[in-house]
């Protein structure tokens, strides 16, 4: 019997849904490689109702409607709202090898598809051989693709995968070979938006690509929601240092999502610096007189721009202003 | 304490604008989140008013937070005042109408149609009673509404804390118990703390009054909180609070209202919208009395009187800090563009000025051009891969000499001169002095001819070069006509003088530096600018006259004013904006009739300090020998007609002291000594 993974809805409402994970078949030739590259569940994950969202579609692709083709997701947020982490932890549900595959401007369609080089034929000269590229290398067993970064690839560079995510669902090399998109295979992205904020190097997404995929927003969590990660994590964090971090990232964002440019800040309190940086921080600093003021000072300021330093401080007076009382971890 | 971190100077209205506009941009945000409006403004204005999209907060009100003496900074001061206002503007909602309640204190006459909050309650327990509702109000929105921003809150807390021992030590036993209930309902202490601090009567009011005010801190209907209000002045009366006043008279009830309310006062930041009945009324009257959002200026935040938008003007400029420690703001502004209506006269005016004064600008051109093309020679590499092919290049390859086929500049641009010309802009610039003939008011005219002259020959050289006008007066805007400048001028002066008092003097008449020409801009879009402000100073009577003919489209010949000039400030600033653009020569010259308001020490000083950055200083003195004082390089003109000598002898100088310290020695180079008169500088 193949093991079931339930997908619970964090908002209660949805039903939960149930779906088989993945084998991956031992007679494939990279077989090591590719069990090697599904990634542990994180225990200490918290879904926001992105990973019941994709469930909902892997439900609708397994049960396979007649008509219906297979979609692909891509998860658009801004930077620190664990969009990458949310397809990750969909892999290691399913048990689905996963290869993340980051675009940049960089990279052209023969890295991704495939190209011919050269390679010594061990009697002094050389013959040519096809070599696949990043994804063909994924296509050919059971995977998780999550192209990072979409808009950052050239448009000339994507063309090549419009086939693969169409309703040919293949992709046709040089060599002649069609790799077909296997049942066993999904498709994901990821992109920052893109506005006038400071994610150097993308760009406004191709209208014919941008079509080929379902485009997701991922927002910043709730306060509730961040407060529950860190719990998750840090279980000895006391609660008054949970509180004080979940809402000076609330309230940063905040200021980060406001569109009037007067009021905002170019910078927003990632996750990375919520759930990573600031306990490192606090750990660090236990023995301060104010270790959430020194953690601030250490892990986050150094990370915004000079001229957001005036509103980040103003945040930190308004809703904190003297750190809980220390030490901040039970033990 | 706050008290201990604020100097002497940081309690003015500008330093407390100043530090508010740090902050703004969050309390905006802040603004927003609370009110659920995107589109919601904060900007600061004379009178504290709501609109649906706009509050506006009265810098004095941010001003009076800082006499507390409280263990807060000045910035979380600056923050906590600010939203403190805000929470207050929005959360204040006492014009709904409802039936009078029927579990209120029974009237002669009940009445019949809805009424508002502050009419029932004036009717239900008098002046007493709405004292009493409005700083359980006050307290109750901003535990509500502030909850979300605790650490404001906090700073609030730490405020009244400081300041209630106190206040309840100098109050009666029923101003005891209102302050009390204020700081109960706005959580800021509690029954036990207060307990010690209370007279007896007032303590035991407090204590059967605690479940009133529980209720009153968790409603969020101030209808509730009246009623709660009604409920406390009844156990008060039971107490025997009531017994020690006279309420039998509406001024005994006034005067006590008014003693309850001075007591809250001491204690808690007031905010007109819910200090009191009338205060509340008169914001709202505010409200109605404010342009509509058509007729105000939509790019700016500042306030809608000239008053506070001077106040504003002056807390958002920059500060200069001088080497003597001393600091100051300096209006830096483009110079109004009216003055290019005189543009024609003025273009006339120059040609005959130069020609009676023997000015000659090719003259001028033709002495200092092979010393700038000397400096710029410096500037090119000889190289054998890329850059400009020699002229020289034949004879080099001929000689064998391929690695100097090619001159390559090393500098990226051509900046590598840049020239700043300060023009005192003060009236005494327009006192008569003597002249060949007589006596004549030639020196600004000539000051500003001069600069025209030095203007000219930089641009013609490509040099990058300013030519600021300096005065301090009440600063003009760049799009003042005289009509404007003087209407908003006399506006502005007379607010400040009702709220500044003595400071008004100080906030009115600024020191300004008018950037005629900057850096980043063509001398042909200032010209006629500048030509404008000629004909103005050399013909001040015929220009005033022009300006009363026609004041709404003159321009504003009036902001010259009679007042001393800071100099030392212009010069600090002019050096500074020269020294960002990173060239290696920088000459500064300063025409000035030397009459600095600061002193000469300062302004010596302060040149001093320029000089040892390796910018040079020039200072022409218009009939005045100060600028020998002050400046280690000076000219004194006594007529007009010495001003060519005195430029060209000055930036002469200038130049070859550059050449000098580049190590370049030619003999056209080295300057014909004369004796008495300063050579080469090392």
């Amino acid at each position: 019997m193949p093991d079931v993974v339930v997908f619970e809805d964090p908002t209660g409402s949805g039903k939960p849904i149930e779906l088989e994970r993945f084998e991956v078949p031992s007679d494939l030739p990279d077989y090591e490689q590719r069990v090697g590259k599904i990634p542990e569940a994180d225990p200490h994950y918290v879904d926001l109702g992105m990973l019941y969202r994709f469930a909902q579609l892997e439900k609708v692709r397994r049960e396979a409607p007649s008509g219906f083709v297979p979609l692909h997701v891509a998860v658009r947020g801004h930077m620190g709202t664990g969009k990458d982490h949310d397809i990750e932890q969909f892999a290691a549900r399913l048990g689905l090898p996963y290869y993340r595959i980051p675009l940049t401007g960089e990279v052209r369609d023969v890295t991704l598809i495939g190209s011919t080089k050269l390679h010594g034929d061990g009697k002094g000269g050389t013959e040519s051989r096809w070599e696949d590229g990043d994804i063909t290398r994924a296509l050919r067993g059971p995977a998780l693709i999550n192209l990072s970064e979409l808009n950052a690839a050239g448009a000339e560079t994507l063309f090549a995968l419009h086939g693969l995510l169409d309703r040919y669902a293949a992709l046709d090399l040089p060599t002649g070979e069609t790799v077909r998109l296997r049942s066993d295979v999904r498709i994901f992205g990821t992109m920052n938006p893109t506005d006038l904020r400071d994610y150097a190097g993308t760009q406004t997404l191709n209208k014919a690509f941008a079509d080929r995929w379902v485009i997701w927003e991922k927002d910043f969590p709730p306060a509730d929601r961040i407060e529950e990660m860190l719990r998750i994590r840090y279980r000895d964090l006391k609660a008054p240092y949970v509180e004080a971090i979940a809402r000076l990232a609330v309230e940063v964002n905040e200021s980060f999502r406001s569109r009037d440019t007067t009021t905002r800040v170019e910078t927003p309190l990632s996750l990375r610096a919520v759930l990573d940086r600031i306990p490192t921080g606090l750990r660090i600093y236990a023995e301060d007189d104010d270790p959430l003021r020194r953690a601030w000072e250490e892990f986050v300021l150094p990370h915004i721009d000079p001229y957001d330093r005036d509103h980040y401080e103003t945040v930190w007076s308004a809703v904190v202003r003297r750190g809980p009382a220390p030490p901040p971890f039970e033990r | 304490m706050l008290g201990t971190l604020l100097g002497p100077g940081d309690g003015a209205i500008e330093h407390v604008v100043a530090r508010y506009q740090r902050v703004a941009p969050a309390v905006t945000r802040f603004a927003r989140s609370l009110s659920g409006n995107d589109r919601l403004t904060v900007r600061l204005g004379s009178e504290p008013a709501v609109g649906p999209d706009e509050v506006v907060c009265d810098p004095r009100l941010f001003r009076a937070a800082y006499e507390r003496d409280a263990p807060v900074t000045p910035e979380e001061v600056a923050l906590a005042s600010a939203l403190h206002e805000v929470v207050h503007l929005l959360a204040t909602r006492l014009d709904e109408k409802r039936i009078y309640p029927a579990d209120w204190p029974a009237l002669d006459e009940v009445p019949p149609e809805p009424i508002d909050l502050l009419d029932a309650l004036h009717r239900a327990g008098g002046p007493v009673a709405e004292t009493l509702f409005f700083a359980i109000e006050d307290a109750r929105q901003e535990l509500r509404n502030l909850s979300v921003y605790p650490g404001a809150r906090s700073v609030l807390s730490d405020i009244y804390r400081a300041a209630y021992p106190g206040a309840l030590r100098r109050s009666s036993p029923l101003a005891q118990f209102t302050l009390a209930c204020f700081l109960v309902v706005g959580a800021h202490a509690s029954r036990a703390d207060l307990e010690a601090r209370l007279e007896r009567r007032a303590n035991a009011a407090l204590t059967d009054g605690q479940d009133l005010l529980l209720r009153a801190a968790a409603t969020d209907d101030p209808w509730q909180v009246a009623g709660y209000a009604l409920g406390l002045l009844e156990v008060a009366r039971r107490h025997g609070l009531l017994d020690d006043v006279r309420l039998d008279t509406r001024p005994g009830e006034e005067q006590v209202a008014a003693e309850l309310s001075d007591a809250v006062d001491r204690v808690r930041l007031i905010s007109p919208v819910v200090r009191d009945a009338s205060s509340y009324r008169e914001v709202r009257r505010s409200e109605d009395r404010r342009p509509g959002p058509g007729e105000r200026n939509a790019d700016t935040t500042l306030g809608a009187d000239p008053s506070t938008d001077q106040i504003l003007r002056v807390s958002t400029a920059p500060t200069v800090y001088l080497p003597t420690g001393q600091s100051g703001k300096l209006i830096v502004v483009p110079a109004p563009s009216a003055f290019s209506r005189f543009a024609g006269d003025g273009r006339r005016a120059l040609a005959a000025v130069a020609q009676r004064w023997e000015v000659s600008q090719r003259r001028v051109s033709g002495e200092l051009y092979p010393l700038f093309a000397a400096n710029q020679r410096r500037g090119l590499r000889s190289g054998y891969d890329q850059g400009d092919v020699s002229p020289h290049a034949p004879l080099f390859i001929g000689a064998g000499l391929y690695t100097r086929m090619y001159e390559r500049r090393a500098a990226r641009t051509r900046r590598r001169y840049a020239v700043s010309l300060l023009v005192d802009g003060s009236a005494s610039m327009l006192q008569p002095r003597p002249a060949r003939h007589g006596t004549s008011s030639w020196g600004m005219s000539a000051a500003l001819l001069g600069a025209w002259t030095l203007a000219a020959l930089c641009d013609e050289l490509q040099i990058d070069f300013e030519v600021a006008l300096f005065n301090r007066s009440f600063a003009a805007r760049p799009d003042d006509t005289e009509w404007s400048y003087t209407r908003s001028k006399s506006q502005a002066t007379a607010g400040l003088r009702q709220t500044q008092g003595a400071a008004a003097d100080r906030l009115a008449s600024t020191v300004n530096h008018y950037l005629v020409k900057p850096f980043d801009r063509r001398w042909r879009d200032a010209e006629d600018v500048f030509a404008g402000m000629f004909w103005t100073a050399a013909e001040p009577s015929r220009a005033a006259a022009a300006a009363r003919r026609d004041p709404h489209r003159a321009p504003p010949v009036s902001m010259f004013e009679k007042a001393s000039n800071v100099d030392e400030l212009n010069v600090s600033f002019a050096a500074e904006r020269m020294s960002r653009l990173g060239t290696q020569v920088r000459v500064l010259v300063v025409l000035a009739d030397g009459m600095t308001r600061g002193s000469v020490n300062t302004l010596a000083r302060t040149v001093d300090a320029i000089e040892r950055t390796g910018t040079t200083v020039l200072g022409i003195g218009i009939g005045d020998d100060t600028v020998t004082s002050a400046y280690a390089r000076s000219q004194v003109v006594d007529r007009p007609d010495e001003l060519t000598r005195s430029i060209l002898e000055g930036v002469r100088r200038a130049l070859r002291r550059s050449l000098a310290l580049w190590g370049m020695d030619a003999w056209w180079l080295r300057p014909t000594t004369t004796p008495g008169k300063e050579t080469l500088d090392a």
